[in-house]
């Protein structure tokens, strides 16, 4: 579903090249959940960035679907880590999942529903005539989540998401996903600094290396599909790959 | 006592306490050392119904307003939108610039003696005159909130094929408006003393020259009270912008002091 | 070229098509001249009128009137701001009235003015003091009610005195603000001050722009237009410079509507 071949990014200042990434090359399969970990300051925003078409790579080509991604393409979804300044604060929470589906052009009665269901799916059903800000940080990076989902996306971008609150929150939001996930079986690539996140969701984990920037490990994620907070978490395979990634983001840093 | 009150005969007292006790203050004033350029309270409100609630009020107070209005209009419009073209392009905004602050910095009535002399003595140049002076802070606003958008805002939008049209009415135009209405307020302030100016300096009708008529005649409470109208008219139209302002920006979180 | 250089380029590029477009419309008849002169014209005049000394006493003048006129209004208003704040309740029975005469435009006064001082000093500052008055105030009021009522009660605890509440604690508080409401204040004064003179004919640049305009020299209008909105620039410029120092040490920078 997902090809990156080859993505360089170079940012240029004022008489300083940046080069925030070398050679990435990475195949995201249809359904997967991928997650992507690294050392701080990798590049992994930028990777996302390039991913969803919102930056452009200085070399390398990213396809969706086997086309070439050269500016947001449609059938892309992205939640971003600063859910307070990624919904409208003019809008309800219903207009706000709305507005991406209005702009595709989906007709009235097939947008109610998937507001609604999307909205469900997030248990805010009760919300949509909510303002933002009259919600909890959690609540609101769900209203993103809903937002991604009744779209309809064929790839699902997620920058650190659930990096900005707190961690019971987390925990709650990293199920909320996996259960999407398994339902809707939506292409998933989620960036975070979180290594036990990492390890908890995803079916495989990409590693960065420190700057330059290359790929430098990928792991499968061999634990049970079903997945747990308490049971997952304290399985000793969960350790052993935790470890296992861990000990590569620090030779990473060096 | 005052202690002792409660809900809304407190705020009734709190209201009109002082002012009352200004009023109060200036007729003891005049009726103890009267001046002629200053007659009492009660001299100024016979004189303000003996002039204003006559045929003056459609032949000089709607016509103002209604300048006013037009020439507000226009300035809001047009502000608007060069505001939104010039700040959403960041290399025209660099060379509109220095050209916009200084227009911003000359004084608005300054211009009335040359626009006199391009559109002459009529309503078309009232209007202009009022245009002229309000369009700046709309302009320079909203270049300022256009700019400011929250990347990302912007982002979202962008990711989410939000384009043209619709990306100017669903995110530009709201995400700027708290810095719009800001603007718009300050062109009201500078509208009405544009629709005053313009009328005191070449006119035969209006608010301003009927003002200007009394105080050539020396007629002293009949041009105190059309400065009284001048002031209610200030005050009433602040009111109503800030209900609509309300209204505008029920959605946007401002940090409250206690 | 660097950012920051570019950046400049197109401001002056902008000033340069405004010049040219200035000097091309007259020239090819599409305004007439009497309407507006070509810009070579007009700067012609302005050096002229630069070199001379009638313009620079108007501008003194002007400059004169626009300085003490706001060092009232800046007294005075920080005088009854800092006395609202202290005297409890005062704060409830004033607002109305602020409210009230706030948006009172200062130009209604002008025949007042006209009545009470004539073509002169007096009547300038009665509109400049008005307007730049209110400019302040408000700005004092947010400032004062800024200050954290923790702190407050933190300074009242340790029973240190009123006079030191006002400089260490309830001062730096405001100072943003009350920096703020001068530079709104300083702007509003000049912008009265000319207007006075043209209206109302006080001496001062005002002045000479309504006889250049009686008198029909379309590019002298211009010529003092063009220096009324570089004066404007000029005092933006050194209020703000003034800001900046003041306010080095502040981490924030208040916008003019904290509300």
């Amino acid at each position: 579903m997902l090809e990156i071949t080859g993505l360089r990014k170079v940012y240029e200042g004022r008489g300083r090249n940046v080069e925030a990434l070398r050679a990435i090359d990475l195949k995201v399969d249809e359904g997967e959940l991928v997650c992507v970990v690294g050392p701080s300051g990798c590049g992994k925003t930028t990777l996302l960035k390039c991913v969803a078409g919102l930056l452009t790579p200085t070399a390398g080509q990213v396809r969706l679907a086997g086309r070439a991604v050269s500016g947001p393409p449609p059938g892309m979804a992205v939640v971003f880590q600063e859910y307070g300044r990624s919904l409208f604060p003019w809008m309800t929470v219903r207009q706000n999942v709305e507005l991406p589906l209005r702009e595709k052009g989906v007709p009235r009665p097939r947008r109610e529903e998937l507001v609604t269901g999307a909205l469900q799916a997030v248990s805010l059903s009760d919300a949509g005539s909510a303002h933002p800000w009259q919600l909890s940080g959690g609540m609101q990076q769900r209203v993103a989540i809903a937002r991604a989902v009744a779209y309809e996306p064929q790839v699902l971008l997620m920058d650190e998401p659930f990096a900005a609150v707190d961690a019971q929150t987390r925990a709650d939001l990293e199920d909320l996903l996996l259960g999407l996930w398994r339902r809707l079986r939506i292409t998933t690539v989620l960036v975070t600094h979180d290594i036990d996140e990492a390890v908890y969701l995803a079916q495989r984990v990409i590693v960065l290396s420190g700057s330059p920037t290359v790929v430098q490990e990928e792991l499968r994620i061999d634990l049970p599909d079903d997945r747990d907070q308490i049971v997952t978490r304290s399985l000793p395979r969960f350790a052993e790959l935790r470890t296992h990634v861990y000990g590569h983001i620090r030779a990473a840093k060096t | 006592m005052i202690r002792r009150m409660t809900g809304l005969p407190l705020r009734l007292v709190r209201l009109l306490a002082l002012p009352v006790a200004l009023v109060l203050g200036w007729w003891g004033y005049s009726v103890l050392s009267p001046s002629f350029y200053v007659p009492s309270p009660t001299r100024i409100a016979t004189a303000f119904a003996d002039v204003w609630f006559t045929r003056r009020i459609l032949d000089d107070v709607l016509p103002s307003l209604g300048r006013l209005l037009a020439g507000y209009a226009l300035a809001a419009l047009l502000g608007i939108a060069l505001g939104v073209a010039i700040g959403s392009y960041r290399r025209l905004r660099l060379t509109a610039e220095p050209v916009l602050e200084f227009f911003r910095a000359v004084p608005p009535p300054v211009l009335v003696p040359l626009i006199m002399l391009v559109a002459g003595l009529n309503d078309t140049m009232k209007v202009l005159v009022i245009v002229s002076g309000a369009i700046w802070p709309v302009l320079l606003n909203t270049v300022e909130g256009v700019r400011a958008l929250d990347e990302v805002l912007a982002d979202t939008a962008r990711a989410y094929g939000l384009r043209g049209p619709s990306r100017l009415w669903h995110l530009v135009l709201p995400a700027a408006s708290p810095q719009i209405m800001a603007g718009l307020r300050q062109a009201l302030s500078i509208g009405i003393i544009l629709m005053v100016i313009g009328e005191m300096f070449a006119s035969t009708s209006g608010l301003g020259y009927t003002v200007v008529l009394f105080q050539r005649g020396f007629q002293i409470p009949e041009m105190w009270s059309g400065i009284v109208l001048l002031g209610l008219l200030g005050f009433l139209l602040s009111l109503a912008f800030r209900a609509v302002e309300r209204r505008v920006l029920y959605w946007h979180q401002r940090e409250t002091h206690a | 070229m660097t950012g920051r250089l570019r950046d400049i380029a197109y401001g002056i590029l902008g000033l340069g098509i405004l010049f040219a477009v200035a000097e091309a419309v007259p020239r090819l008849g599409l305004i007439s001249r009497d309407f507006l002169p070509p810009a070579d014209e007009i700067l012609h005049t302005l050096l002229r009128d630069l070199a001379g000394r009638e313009l620079w006493t108007a501008l003194g003048e002007t400059m004169r009137a626009w300085a003490i006129g706001l060092a009232i209004a800046f007294v005075l208003a920080l005088a009854l701001g800092v006395l609202i704040d202290a005297i409890p309740g005062a704060r409830a029975a004033t607002t109305s009235t602020v409210e009230f005469l706030r948006p009172i435009p200062s130009v209604a006064l002008i025949p007042l003015a006209t009545l009470l001082y004539g073509a002169d000093l007096g009547s300038s500052l009665l509109l400049i003091v008005y307007a730049s008055f209110w400019q302040v105030l408000i700005q004092v009021l947010y400032g004062v009610a800024d200050v954290d009522p923790v702190a407050r009660e933190t300074a009242r605890s340790y029973r240190l005195g009123r006079w030191t509440i006002l400089r260490r604690l309830v001062w730096p508080t405001a100072l943003p603000y009350v920096m703020t409401g001068l530079r709104l204040a300083a702007a509003v004064a000049f912008i009265l001050a000319v207007t006075a003179e043209l209206v109302i004919g006080s001496p001062g640049l005002g002045l000479q722009i309504q006889l250049a305009q009686s008198g029909g020299a379309v590019a002298e209008v211009y010529a003092l237009i063009a220096v009324a909105g570089l004066t404007g620039v000029a005092v933006n410029l050194a209020v703000r410079q003034l800001e900046r120092r003041l306010l080095a040490w502040h981490p924030s920078v208040r916008g003019e509507n904290p509300r």
